[in-house]
This record gives structure tokens, C-alpha cells and sequence, in this order.
């Protein structure tokens, strides 16, 4: 995926970015879609499909505790998406001032 | 602590034959007079309760144990129930301690999620991939009393059993706090759910008001298999964290906040308020 399409995945809706704004505060968060909901004002219905999205970039992991699906930040991941960015918009800097 | 250990979170296994038991290291809370106090700090691999009633100090004093943790080389998880992580780490700067920095480095993790989930029981636990990744010495918890929101008064002290268990079995020494505004009068009841006797060391922080000023007391109520410090010391909470002073020597009643001046000291006082008159 590029730069641009990583971005405008990150960026693709507001709850999107109230959920990355989230992760990256606290990337120590373990919490269900309906905690998560909660810590953020939301409800899980306008969460769920948000969240839905950040897995499959790759941004959030998800795993099953006893009863319950939590969803927690791939710090990994998370850095090398950043970087991915970071070097897209140096290009399009770049571009710009051409 | 400087000789060799079992890894964090390793198995009971490993620490069979680590000499842990016994070789007489302590895990050092890092504060001189608290390890003092303890005789040299906590005994390795140890469930401890802080206890205290809100703004006594408990946050900073645990995050100051992980922190001086990770200058002993022993990384540390501050599992939190309530602040999310941002606030911890804003606080704790305050404190001049880099939390984030210490993160990046994977010394340090703190883990913020709800206590159902801690709770919850399955094949994996919620602390497993942290506690592989890290591989802590130290984890505090910040607090078990939120446990008491989940599940039954009754099923409290076999759920605190269980995570206590769980830390224990993995050689990781914890600090776990306890909202304890009932820690007065001559009960010393710390908790009303049992949980005294399922932690192996007790110190309580306590507000104490005297001549119309509230300072703060700390006291080791109980510490297993060890000899300590029984005195009531007052503390400070200073711009570098906590910092114990002298003992309350001259006055009793420490225990039920409204402490008064020990019968020799009221003498004194006379004294020195008559012959003061005199002159």
C-alpha cells in the first residue's frame, strides 16, 4: 500500500481520527470496540466498522481474552506506517515546491 | 538488586533453580528511607498493597518503584483502571520522568484497560503478550479495588487471589493499590473483603491533620517473613516524587487522623509556656 492510500485510510472519517488520536495517547490501551466506544464519547455501532478498518491496515490488533474480543495498537505496525507517511508527504513537499 | 535472577515473567520452572528463595536480595523500592524502613526493600517476587485514601500519594510513590526499577535494570507495567495512559505519562513528567522514552526503550509499558477484562479467564490472559515483550520485574496495579465493580463482595478475594497468583507464578514482585478511606480508629482494617491476608507486605499512606495543617504518614503494617520499620513516618510529595522524613515521635494517635501530643510533650509545653509568661 502507499503512502497516499495509507493516509487516506488513516484519515478516511473523523472517528477514524478520534480512534488514532486515542491509540497514540495511550498505546497501552486494551480495550473491547465497546470500551474503546465509550473512552472516545461514541457509540459502538458508529465504532465498529471504523475499528474494522484499523485492523485490516494493520494499526490495531485484535485478540480474544476468555469471552471477550479486545482491540490494542500493533506498535510495530504503527511505526512503520507512520514512516511510510512521513516519507509520502516529504515526496509531495518536495513536488510542491518544484 | 545486582546478582543473578530469573528472567521476568519466566516460569516457575527457571526460578526453581535461580536461588531466588532465600538468597536474601531485596527488591529495592529505590526511595533510601522507605528501604530503610523494609530492611532493604521488598522481598523478591512479593504481592504488596499500597493503601491509601485518594490523594495520599499512591500513584506517584509506585510509579517512582517502577521508575527506580528500570535505573536497577528491571523493566516495569503500571496496569491502570482508571487514568488513561496520557495523564500517567503527564504526571509523571512533572516528576522529571520520562515515561514515553522509557516505553521506546522497552523498559517500561503502561498497560490502561478495563478490570473485566483482567478478569476475564481463557487460554490467553490479558497480561501475556506485555509480560513476554517486556519482561518485567516489577507491575503495579493501579487499583484493585476497581476489581470490586465486577464481580461479587464474595468472589472478591478468590478474583484478587487469582491475579496475585498469576504474578507471583511468574516472578514478577507487584505493587497493588487499594482505596482505603477506612484505615483509622484501632481496627488497622484495611480492607473489608479479606484481601489483608493474601498480600504478603502492607503499607498504608495516611492524611494526618495537625495544628490545623494535613500532612502525610506512611506506615508498613505488615511484611511477611521480614523484620521492619513499625514507626509512623511522615512523607512529602516533593518535585523529584516521594520523600520520607522522620517519624511522628512526639505524638500518638497517628492511626485516627487527629493525632495529639504525647503527655511528656504537653508538659513541655506548659513548661515552656509558663516560663515564658515569667519573663
Amino acid at each position: 500500500m502507499s503512502g497516499s492510500e495509507i493516509l487516506s485510510t488513516l484519515l478516511g472519517s473523523e472517528v477514524r481520527g478520534d480512534l488514532l488520536v486515542l491509540f497514540h495517547r495511550n498505546p497501552g490501551l486494551i480495550d473491547t470496540v465497546d470500551g474503546v466506544a465509550r473512552r472516545i464519547g461514541r457509540t459502538t455501532i458508529a465504532v465498529i466498522s471504523e475499528v474494522r478498518e484499523l485492523l485490516m491496515l494493520g494499526v490495531l490488533k485484535q485478540k480474544r481474552i476468555g469471552a471477550s474480543e479486545v482491540v490494542f495498537l500493533d506498535r510495530a505496525k504503527d511505526r512503520e506506517l507512520l514512516e511510510s507517511v512521513a516519507n509520502h508527504l516529504k515526496t509531495v513537499r518536495i513536488g510542491g515546491e518544484k | 538488586m545486582t546478582a543473578a535472577r530469573p528472567k521476568a515473567g519466566a516460569s516457575g520452572f527457571d526460578q526453581l533453580f535461580s536461588g531466588k528463595e532465600g538468597d536474601g536480595l531485596r527488591v529495592k523500592t529505590g526511595i533510601i528511607e522507605l528501604d530503610e524502613m523494609l530492611r532493604g526493600g521488598f522481598m523478591p517476587g512479593d504481592a504488596v498493597m499500597l493503601a491509601g485514601s485518594a490523594g495520599t500519594g499512591k500513584t506517584t510513590l509506585a510509579l517512582q518503584y517502577l521508575v527506580n526499577g528500570v535505573k536497577q535494570g528491571e523493566p516495569g507495567i503500571y496496569v491502570t483502571f482508571e487514568e488513561l495512559p496520557d495523564q500517567i505519562y503527564r504526571d509523571a513528567k512533572n516528576f522529571g520522568w520520562d515515561l514515553r522514552k522509557l516505553e521506546e526503550e522497552d523498559k517500561f509499558r503502561v498497560v490502561c484497560t478495563s478490570p473485566s477484562l483482567l478478569l476475564e479467564s481463557g487460554e490467553d490472559s490479558l497480561l501475556d503478550d506485555v509480560l513476554r515483550d517486556i519482561q518485567p520485574r516489577r507491575l503495579v496495579i493501579d487499583s484493585l479495588s476497581h476489581l470490586e465493580m465486577f464481580v461479587k463482595k464474595d468472589d472478591m478475594r478468590m478474583e484478587a487471589y487469582r491475579v496475585v497468583r498469576y504474578l507471583k507464578t511468574r516472578g514478577v514482585s507487584s505493587v497493588l493499590l487499594w482505596e482505603s478511606p477506612q484505615i483509622s480508629g484501632g481496627s488497622f482494617s484495611v480492607t473489608d473483603v479479606g484481601l489483608s491476608f493474601l498480600v504478603d507486605c502492607i503499607v498504608a499512606l495516611k492524611p494526618v491533620e495537625i495544628e490545623s495543617s494535613l500532612r502525610k504518614a506512611l506506615v508498613i503494617l505488615k511484611m511477611r517473613g521480614s523484620d521492619h520499620d513499625k514507626r509512623f513516618r511522615e512523607f512529602e510529595i516533593t518535585p523529584t516524587g516521594i520523600k520520607i522524613e522522620s517519624a511522628f515521635s512526639n505524638y500518638e494517635g497517628i492511626i485516627s487522623g487527629s493525632p495529639r501530643k504525647v503527655g511528656s510533650e504537653k508538659f513541655m509545653d506548659l513548661f515552656r509556656g509558663a516560663s515564658e509568661k515569667r519573663k
